[in-house]
């Protein structure tokens, strides 16, 4: 009930702000996407004076525990940028300019905007019942072909460049039983995420464990979770990340002290990674224990 | 008459004060294009309450300024333009994940790469948008 007066409020200062600023004129945005004619400079007045609150609430956010009804903050922002955000921006930027509202202004205006206003945001709303068929052609026709390369470094442990679910099949009929995912979600497209290859996985009866390395930040952790999940499999496994060498380096941190260091440099190397700088810390690892 | 960087100024900073209440207290992203099209799509049922409320919020309150101070949207009156322009609008921005509040408010603000990029292509589309069909064709 809170959470849905307070949704209430920040929507009615959201619109007060958005009559205040003018930018529920269609022609002040227009003109100050124009250029080459009469610029108005209102709307980058208004986002400056947007920007400066939230960006000091974000820092504000990143000293909370959660927000102040509960639940979590936002995820932290992807790095990822695809063809779909791009076509989408441009698409919506081509939409914007030609009537001179976005989604904000165009409800915003809804009591005044008259019979166009209306209009607009019907044709708004059938675009955006539209879009996911439409951001699915793009996920389908861009997706680049997977470049799952199976690298055997034991027989019992193989590591492999992003994998995507039609390579699942082929890695059941090799033999493997569980797939490690090294790979943190916020670095991979959507539709190859931990969620739908876990689903994709288990749908063929492979077990499949999600084990995020961070590049660079790998922990006690992460080599402790692959150990347990190697321990636990009935069969190969088969492990991946961007491009495999996460995965490598955690087998080398779990066999620390096993196995010869120059050994597995060695074999590493067999596939193109190059860990001989890592020797140090193998070396620590293994006296760790 | 206060000039219209004044306004411009002042209503932006509203702006980002519901999107920082809307963070801080709520938890979440203050993208109006996310917010309304969960609703539509069926995507965001299970937040509906909250989703709903904030639009009531952003359509009553400026209703009301309007009602009290008046407002015109100076919208064109060719229909072609404005069907055209709704569906790329709803289009683009589930299709990119954001519109001007999300990518460009909540984005930029925190520095997002994503957001970074929506802006420069919605702008620069819009730019030239308006430069061939405003100088060029006439049309807008």
């Amino acid at each position: 009930m809170r959470r849905t007066g307070f949704a209430a409020l920040a929507g009615a200062i959201f619109g007060a702000g958005l009559w205040v600023s003018g930018m529920t004129d269609t022609l002040k945005v227009q003109g100050w996407l124009d250029v080459f004619g009469q610029w108005d400079a209102t709307l980058a007045f208004v986002m400056s004076g947007a920007i400066v609150p939230m960006a000091v609430a974000w820092r504000v956010a990143a000293r909370m525990y959660h927000p102040v009804l509960g639940g979590p903050f936002p995820e932290p922002p992807r790095p990822e940028v695809g063809p779909k955000l791009v076509i989408g921006a441009v698409l919506f930027g081509m939409g914007w300019a030609l009537a001179g509202l976005c989604p904000g202004p165009a409800l915003a205006s809804a009591t005044y905007g008259g019979l166009g206003g209306l209009v607009f945001l019907l044709a708004m709303v059938a675009g955006m019942v539209a879009a996911p068929a439409l951001s699915r052609r793009i996920e389908t026709l861009t997706s680049r072909r997977s470049a799952m390369e199976i690298r055997a470094l034991t027989p019992d442990y193989a590591v492999s460049p992003q994998i995507d679910p039609s390579d699942l099949p082929a890695l059941k009929a090799a033999g493997y039983t569980t797939i490690i995912d090294n790979r943190p979600d916020g670095e991979i497209p959507t539709p190859l995420q931990a969620e739908a290859m876990k689903a994709a996985a288990e749908a063929l009866g492979l077990t499949f464990v999600i084990n995020p390395v961070l590049p660079g930040a790998m922990t006690a952790e992460n080599v402790a979770v692959q150990e347990q999940a190697v321990a636990g499999a009935t069969g190969p496994v088969f492990t991946y990340c961007a491009s495999g060498n996460r995965s490598a380096i955690v087998w080398m941190l779990m066999n620390a002290g096993k196995l010869p260091v120059d050994e597995m440099i060695a074999n590493t190397a067999r596939f193109g990674y190059n860990h001989a700088p890592l020797r140090g810390l193998i070396e620590a690892a293994a006296e760790q224990g | 008459m206060l000039a219209s960087w004044v306004w411009g100024l002042c209503g932006g900073l509203l702006i980002g004060s519901a999107a920082a209440l809307y963070l801080l207290v709520n938890g979440r992203v203050m993208g109006m294009s996310g917010i309304l099209g969960g609703l539509v799509d069926g995507s965001g049922w299970g937040t509906w309450a909250e989703r709903a409320a904030f639009v009531a919020g952003v359509v009553a309150v400026p209703g009301l300024l309007a009602l009290a101070f008046g407002g015109a949207t100076h919208l064109t009156g060719n229909w072609l333009v404005i069907v055209l322009g709704g569906l790329l609008v709803g289009v683009g921005t589930r299709v990119s994940n954001g519109c001007t509040s999300g990518h460009g408010v909540c984005g930029i603000s925190r520095l997002s790469l994503r957001g970074i990029v929506a802006t420069v292509f919605y702008v620069l589309a819009g730019g030239i948008t308006v430069a061939v069909l405003r100088h060029g064709f006439g049309v807008i």
